[in-house]
């Protein structure tokens, strides 16, 4: 669970992410009446969330505590996004695949509060870790989920740390394309996952 | 006495004869001068062309130089975009500096037209020429273009119908991308916000003592049709111009 975003270390590294001109536009944090404006706010909200995970490498937003971060409130104007417009956006972010809602760490959390945020699709994740793979000589060697995201090798990777969730998806793809391979132990637990290279 | 003062039946004929004369002593230099001036103005245009060839590269790249050359054209009533020539050809431009700088701004109302439609929904289709300009200069590799530049590429799109145009509000140029004509009362309200970047029902009441339900009616029409965006965390609510947000 480590992988998990821990909202006060990226709350603090946030600081430095250059927010766009649109983020000192007060009207950015009210959402529009007006169906196109709201659409295009939308479409600014989305680049602007994607861009800044990417930045600080975020891979899941909570609600319950993002909605605390620079990201949703601009202190400088005293502005910020409510809850449900919040909830709205990463809405429309889950219909355009840029996102996933998922059920929260807690068992009773209200549905669609916490959402796996993909600044890079799967399959672009599983063309990276394929790369990875075949450029330090890893191909026919197995590996568990935790050595490729945070093994020594993975160290200036992008995909460092990679939530398990999206990690596990991008393998998926790798495994569909017969390039990978869930190596199961004795007991039946997934222990790692064996890379056969591009052919 | 007799034959100078030209009496008699003879001087009827005199009369003819001088009148004949005179008429052709005229037509003749008309056609000299006929013929004059159009060696005049096939020298100019010669001198014009080579002008325009060897300074091609200047007239697409250099917006004052560009600048200065379309306003000698326009001196000497030559408009270097008259598209509409009955001449098959094309306008007079284009057959004189052929693919050059006639498809200068030919392109550049492209790229304009490209740039309103997709900020169409974040601006209901008005955007200061000068934002224009910001973005097309920002491409790298490119030549530079002006603001008159801009102005000059829109206005060749008149022929293409209501769709686009120049509006001058506050003393600066915006393009109008939608066909939608800005009432009275809009373009006042749109005038007020380039003074602070918004709008609000007490700022329109106080400053051009409308009532409040006026205030509000333009406001509403504003926002409904996307020409402003609300800031409901402001008391009162304040109505921004979306060409506030720089880039």
């Amino acid at each position: 669970m480590s992988t998990l975003t821990s909202p006060i270390s990226t709350s603090s590294r946030s600081t430095s992410f250059p927010f766009p001109s649109i983020y000192s536009f007060p009207p950015f944090f009210t959402r529009q009446p007006n169906s196109q404006t709201w659409t295009s706010q939308l479409s600014l909200w989305n680049s602007l969330i994607l861009a800044y995970c990417r930045y600080n490498r975020i891979w899941r937003i909570d609600l319950n505590t993002a909605i605390e971060w620079d990201l949703f409130n601009n202190r400088d104007i005293s502005r910020s996004l409510k809850l449900e417009t919040c909830k709205e956006v990463l809405d429309s972010m889950v219909k355009k695949g840029d996102a996933e809602w998922v059920s929260g760490s807690g068992s009773q959390v209200s549905k669609n509060t916490s959402a796996i945020i993909y600044w890079r699709r799967p399959e672009e994740w599983a063309n990276i870790i394929a790369d990875w793979i075949d450029s330090t000589g890893q191909k026919n060697t197995i590996l568990t989920l935790y050595e490729i995201a945070e093994g020594d090798l993975s160290l200036s990777q992008d995909f460092r740390g990679i939530d398990p969730t999206i990690l596990r998806k991008a393998l998926d793809v790798l495994i569909r394309r017969g390039q990978a391979q869930i190596m199961k132990s004795a007991d039946g637990e997934e222990a790692g996952v064996k890379f056969f290279g591009s052919q | 006495m007799a034959m100078r003062r030209g009496v008699g039946l003879a001087a009827f004929d005199k009369h003819q004869r001088t009148a004949q004369q005179y008429s052709d002593l005229g037509s003749t230099i008309l056609q000299t001068h006929i013929s004059e001036l159009t060696d005049q103005l096939l020298t100019f245009q010669a001198a014009l062309k080579k002008f325009a060839q060897s300074h091609a590269d200047e007239i697409r790249s250099d917006p004052v130089f560009r600048s200065e050359f379309v306003k000698m054209c326009s001196a000497i009533g030559v408009d270097p975009l008259a598209s509409s020539s009955a001449n098959k050809k094309g306008s007079f431009w284009a057959e004189l500096l052929g693919s050059d700088v006639n498809d200068f701004f030919f392109e550049l109302a492209v790229r304009i037209i490209e740039i309103c439609r997709r900020t169409r929904d974040v601006n209901g289709g008005l955007m200061l020429v000068e934002d224009v300009k910001g973005r097309i200069n920002s491409v790298p590799g490119r030549p530079p273009v002006s603001q008159e530049d801009i102005v000059r590429a829109v206005n060749t799109l008149a022929p293409l119908g209501h769709g686009f145009g120049i509006v001058r509000l506050a003393n600066k140029d915006f393009i109008r991308s939608v066909p939608q004509e800005l009432s009275r009362d809009q373009a006042v309200a749109i005038e007020a916000t380039q003074a602070m970047g918004y709008i609000s029902v007490p700022i329109l009441r106080d400053n051009l003592t409308w009532e409040t339900a006026r205030c509000i009616a333009v406001l509403d029409d504003l926002v409904a049709s996307g020409l402003v965006w609300v800031d409901e965390q402001a008391r009162p609510k304040e109505y921004w111009t979306p060409s506030w947000i720089r880039q």
